[in-house]
Parts: structure tokens; sequence; C-alpha cells
């Protein structure tokens, strides 16, 4: 092991593992809040859902997303004008479009979010209509109104379907991430390119990706231990 | 020489579009097509990684299976982009390291379409792995014993019992893979390789047009994984004849 | 005073297939009325029609003397008012052939959830009242325990629990035996015994003939979409007037 190259670099790479955890928590969070609605649109029985839904999801998981990344980031480079021009008002402080899209980071958080609200809407959809209909007609014949079995009954059931699927989805997100330092973010990926730049030493890449493997290999573990958590019915009987 | 139309209008994207010296056409279709053999090279090639990473995995001997798993959770665990560049720069040094033992010097420059099908292929046989494992154990126990109670070999029963009822068990998740690797071709763009991402960015440069020029490229790649789903459905379909459905 | 149940002239379709035609049923309070008959008869859609879980193509449902409104939309028959089936649906107790508990909750939570949700009762109110009732089905001591770890007996009685613990005014059995394993149909019918003793009104699709004879007030037969035979037990089952229920009884006992 070179430590004099870790020295250097270390503390470079570690900040850009922090950028790349703060991009893709980011993400994840307004991705989820947004694939809600996506999935319960896209499962809806009215066309005027559910066909924008369909389209938005064949077009965020039929493209890479790189070229999702480059039409979002450059392609508000083209429209800076108008969106200097514009701002959103937050009812406390408003914002300037251009203060968001003007910025990779930005830009980066806005395309992984709209990408992977799609692919957890897809999940989701798998989730719901995993939900046994006995459940759901159990609720009905109880008198559940429909806003409550979604609630009580179906949501819940469809956490736990969709939580494996959904441990993937972070991990492909964490790796989607890299592509955050094409459009000149600083992200483990980021630091990683200027450090090889600087040094052309090799090695620089195989550190890097022995962070990334245990970043995955961490996330996991973890989401492992949080299906058997949250899926108490498969533990054994309690001692009676 | 016509008129150029006015900037904005429709006519002016049609014309940045044409086929010739005057617009994109022709450039975006060569890159296209570069993609596409970027994608059937490494999918070629990821079959035989898959398929052979899937026999290490099913194998009796420890040592086959560790490496199975070694391959498998470290491709499956790192960002594509980053194993593009360690195959790209990678094998820079490695045949660098190999001209330096015949006494050759000087810099060596790695021709972008073979990183591409390394890194790709690499990372599509990864995954394939478990979708051919997964394939394999989903075929009952009971076909093999069958066959071996008949007196088959075990190769002969693998290759005539075990391999062709597989594939219906494998298809559906190699045609996830196959969409995820079109997709996956647009990192290559990055280390210089003229495919469909990279010509766009050349486009965008000159014209001024990234989004119209990204938005082209994405109905490109959409295009291929809108008609991929199609056939892959098709095949899943003929794969599954003469299996009775619940 | 108004009958507990009404049903009258119940018709359904399944395209062009007729499955009801036009069955009525009325069961007074302490009733219980066992709905026989070869599978296809239409008695396990019956019994989903009296609380809309099939939406019946003709027919009126009365409970406790209120008329479940329908209307025509869209040439379909629905409900015209879903908070008024929900209401309904609160005050109709149903156990299902495959139980369908839910997996994500334990057997105390599968019992309370609508008691707290949907009648808004107190927490601590719907668990005394829980317990009370899972000690009448003989699991009072699996409370915390979630449906996967039970037998099909077990949450089968977990499942008449929750459907008690609504005070329903009828109870609605769907072929509660149905999906269990010979040894364990003893226990529910047992529970289901214990539930006819305390004078509750109860409305059971069943094939266990015993149940229906030893157990019921009323029997009805039923053959392809209509009553064909109805009666008290002791007159169904010494003397039935339908030839095609004579032979259906002659191969079951």
């Amino acid at each position: 092991m070179d430590f004099d190259l870790l020295q250097r670099y270390g503390p470079a790479l570690l900040r850009g593992l922090l950028v790349t955890l703060e991009i893709v928590g980011l993400s994840l969070a307004i991705g989820g809040l947004l694939a809600i609605p996506l999935a319960l649109a896209r499962t809806s029985a009215v066309p005027l859902l559910r066909w924008p839904a369909l389209a938005y999801i064949f077009f965020f998981r039929g493209t890479p997303l790189l070229a999702q990344t480059f039409l979002i980031y450059y392609g508000a480079g083209q429209f800076a004008q108008e969106l200097r021009a514009t701002s959103v008002d937050l009812g406390l402080f408003s914002v300037g479009l251009w203060d968001i899209f003007g910025q990779a980071y930005w830009c980066a958080i806005i395309t992984f979010s709209l990408n992977t609200a799609a692919y957890t809407a897809e999940i989701l959809r798998g989730g719901i209509q995993g939900v046994a209909g006995g459940e759901i007609e159990a609720a009905r014949a109880l008198g559940m109104s429909r806003g409550l079995i979604l609630r009580r009954v179906v949501l819940p059931g469809a956490y736990r379907i969709a939580l494996p699927a959904y441990g993937n989805e972070i991990i492909l997100m964490v790796k989607g991430s890299a592509i955050a330092s094409v459009i000149t973010i600083y992200d483990l990926m980021g630091e990683t390119k200027l450090a090889f730049s600087r040094s052309f030493d090799f090695a620089i890449y195989l550190y890097a990706a022995v962070i990334y493997f245990l970043l995955t290999w961490t996330i996991t573990l973890a989401w492992a231990r949080l299906e058997d958590w949250t899926n108490p019915q498969r533990r054994p009987p309690p001692d009676k | 020489m016509e008129a150029a139309a006015e900037p904005g209008t429709i006519a002016y994207y049609l014309d940045l579009l044409r086929i010739g010296d005057q617009g994109w056409g022709d450039e975006l279709l060569a890159g296209l097509l570069l993609t596409l053999q970027l994608a059937l090279c490494s999918v070629a090639l990821g079959l035989v990684f898959g398929l052979a990473g899937a026999a290490a995995k099913v194998s009796s001997a420890w040592p086959l299976r560790a490496l199975g798993g070694a391959y498998t959770t470290t491709i499956r665990g790192i960002p594509e982009l980053l194993t593009l560049f360690l195959i790209y720069y990678g094998l820079q040094y490695a045949i660098q390291a190999l001209f330096g033992l015949f006494g050759g010097s000087g810099p060596v420059a790695v021709n972008g379409f073979a990183a591409g099908v390394v890194a790709l292929s690499l990372v599509f046989g990864a995954y394939a792995t478990e979708v051919f494992r997964g394939a394999i154990l989903a075929v009952p126990r009971g076909q093999m014993e069958a066959a071996r109670a008949l007196g088959m070999a075990r190769s002969v029963a693998v290759r005539r019992i075990l391999v062709p009822q597989m594939w219906r068990f494998a298809l559906p998740g190699l045609g996830n893979l196959w969409l995820v690797l079109i997709k996956d071709t647009s990192l290559v763009s990055v280390i210089a390789f003229s495919e469909l991402m990279r010509q766009t960015d050349v486009a965008r440069r000159v014209t001024k047009e990234p989004f119209f020029f990204f938005a082209v490229a994405c109905l490109g790649y959409l295009a291929i994984t809108g008609i991929s789903t199609l056939v892959l459905g098709w095949a899943e379909r003929r794969a599954g004849r003469g299996v009775r459905r619940a | 005073m108004a009958a507990t149940l009404d049903v009258r002239d119940i018709h359904k379709r399944f395209g062009a297939l007729e499955v009801l035609k036009g069955i009525s049923l009325t069961a007074n309070q302490g009733d219980v009325i066992s709905l026989i008959g070869a599978s296809g008869s239409g008695k396990s859609t019956f019994l989903r029609c009296i609380n809309l879980l099939e939406t019946p193509d003709e027919g009126e449902v009365r409970v406790d003397g209120e008329l479940i409104r329908m209307v025509v939309r869209g040439g379909r028959v629905k409900p015209a008012d879903p908070v008024q089936v929900d209401r309904i649906r609160a005050r109709l107790g149903m156990v299902f052939q495959s139980f369908n508990l839910w997996p994500h909750r334990t057997v105390l939570g599968n019992v309370i959830e609508a008691p707290v949700h949907v009648l808004k009762k107190p927490r601590n109110e719907a668990i005394d009242q829980a317990m009370a009732l899972l000690d009448k089905v003989g699991l009072a001591a699996k409370r915390d325990f979630y449906p996967a770890q039970l037998s099909g007996g077990q949450q089968q009685r977990v499942a008449i629990a929750r459907a008690l613990a609504m005070e329903p005014l009828v109870l609605l059995f769907d072929e509660p035996t149905s999906a269990l394993d010979p040894e364990l149909v003893g226990e529910v019918l047992k529970v289901m015994q214990d539930q006819a003793g305390e004078g509750r009104t109860m409305v059971v699709v069943t094939h266990e003939m015993a149940f229906a004879r030893d157990v019921s007030t009323r029997v009805m037969f039923l053959h392809q979409g209509r009553v064909d035979e109805d009666g008290p037990p002791s007159e169904v089952f010494r003397a039935p007037r339908s030839e095609r229920c004579r032979q259906f009884l002659a191969k079951l006992l």
C-alpha cells in the first residue's frame, strides 16, 4: 500500500464520499416522496392519471441517467436567461430558479430524484399489486373506507413487499451517482478523477473502488437487518 | 446554398438533423450504430462471463464458488463508471507493462471500443451470473434426477436437460439486463468513444442547442429500449410455449 | 319490528352467466341459517351480495330495516352512497374461507384494527374487548403472535374474533372450514356453535352437514342460482321435497 498517496489524497476522497452521501440521500428522499403519488397514479383506473404516469416512468426508465443529467444540466444552461428572470415564491422566501438550475449540484439532485422516483414508483406498484386481494376484502367487509384501507392495509403491505427491491434501488442510486462527476461535481468519483489527473497513479482508482464497495456492502447488510426488523411475522413466535 | 432557417423554428431544428455536411443526422445515426455494436459485442461476451460465473457458483468445488462470489459481489458493488475507468486505465498500464518486458517503451493508447466492451460485459456478466444461477435452481431437481436415472452422464444431462429448460427461467432477467446494458453504453462516451452520447455532446457544443440534442438522444435510446421490450415480450411468450400457465 | 336482515330477490350476472336468479332471505334475531348446495350453486356469491362485496344487479338488501340504496350509473348498478355501505358493512361481520388475516399485524392488532379505526373506539377499550373475545375463542395466549405463526384453525378463530369485535348484528360465514385440515375443523365449528348458543344471528355457507343439521334453525338448499329447498333442518334432512336436494344430501351423508 502506498501510504504517501493515501495521505495526500485520502482526505479529498473522504470529502468526495460525503458529497456522494449527500447527493444520494437527498435524491432518495425527494424521489421517494414523488414516487408515492406517481405509483398511485400508475395504478389508478382513471386514464387521465395513469397515462401521464406511464409516460413519465417509460421515459426515465428507458433512457440513460447520463443523458438525463446532460439534458437537465446543459439544457438549463441554454435557458439561463429565462431561468434568471423567474423565481418561485415559497411564502417565507423566494427562490430564483437560476439559483437552483445554475448549479451542477442541484441539477444532479433534481435529475437523480426524478430518475429514482420512476424506478421507485414501479417498485411500489409491484408492492401495491402484491397485497393479497383477501386482505383488502376483509378490510372492506369490516366497513373500512377506501382511504383507510390504503393507509392501514395496502401501503403497509406494499412497503414490506417492496423493501428488498428498494434496497437494490438504493445501491443502484449510489453507483449511478458517480455520473455527477461528469458535470463537474466533486463527489467521490470526481475527487478520484482529480487525484488521478494529478498523480497519474492507477492505485487511486482501486482505492475509490474499495470505498464504493464498502459503502454498498454496508448498505446491503443494513438493509437486510431492516427487512428482518420490519417483518416481525417472519420471526419465531414469542415464548409462551 | 439555401438560406438557413430562423433559429427556434421547426424548420431550423429539422435542418439540424439533416443528413450531410449541414446537419447532424448522419453523425447521430453513426453514433447510434456504434452504441448498438457496443451493446451487442458486450452482451455476447457478457453471456459467456455469466454462464462461467453461474457454473462456478453452483460448482461443488469451493474455490470456484468463492471465485464466482468474489466476481459478482465486487462488480455489483462499485459504480459502472468506475469499472470503466479501471478497465480503461488498467488495460493501458497492463499493456505498457507487457511492452516493457519486451523492451518496448512509450505510452500505449487503448481502443475505447475494446475497453468499453470489456467493462460492460464484465458488468453484464456479474448480474447475468445471478440470473443464470437462479434459473438453474428453478429447474425442478427431479428433471436432473430423471435424466441421471436413465443413465445419462452428468455432463450430458446438464447439456440436454438442464440448459434448455434454464433459458426459459433466465429470459426475463436477461431481458432486463439488456435494457440496463443499452443505457450503460452511454457511459463509454466519457472515455471519448464516439457512440450516440458522445456524438450528441459534440453536436450540442457546436450548435449551442443542448436541450434539443439531448432530447433527440433520449428518443434514440427510447427507440432501442422500446423495440427491445417488444421483442423480449415476444421471445418470452415463445419460450413459454408448452408450459401450462396457472 | 324489522327483520335483522332482509334480502329480497337478488339477481347477479357475470357476463352472460346468471349466477343468482332471484334469491331472498330473511333472518330474525337469533336465526342461524345454513346455505348448502353444490359448488357453483351461487351460495357464496349470494353471501357476498349481502354485504356488497359483490354488487347485485337486482334486488334489495335491508339491514335492521335500513335499505342499502343503489343507483344505475354508466349502465352499471352501484351503491348510491359508499359511506352508507361502509357503515352497514361495519355491522355485518364476515368470516372468509381463507381467513384473510392481515399478515403484518399481530393477533391482537388484527382484532382491534377496525374497532379503533372504523368505530373510533379508544384503544384501551378495544384491547380489553379484544382480549375478552380472544379468551372466548381460546387464543388469549397468542395475542402477540403473527398470523403466519398460527395454525389454520387458530387463524380462523382469530378471524371470528376480529368479526365479533365489531359487535355485528349478523355474522356471515363463507365456507369457514373448507380451507382447514380435517383435524382443525372441530375447533372452529365449536366456536361457531358457541356463538349460535349465545343467540348470535348467523348466515353460514357450509359443506359441514352435521353443523347445518344440528346447529342451524333453518337450512336453504341452493341449486343453479335458485332456492330449491327451504325449511327447518329436521324437515330438510329427513324429508326433502326437492329431488335434487335429496340426491345432494344422499351423496354427503
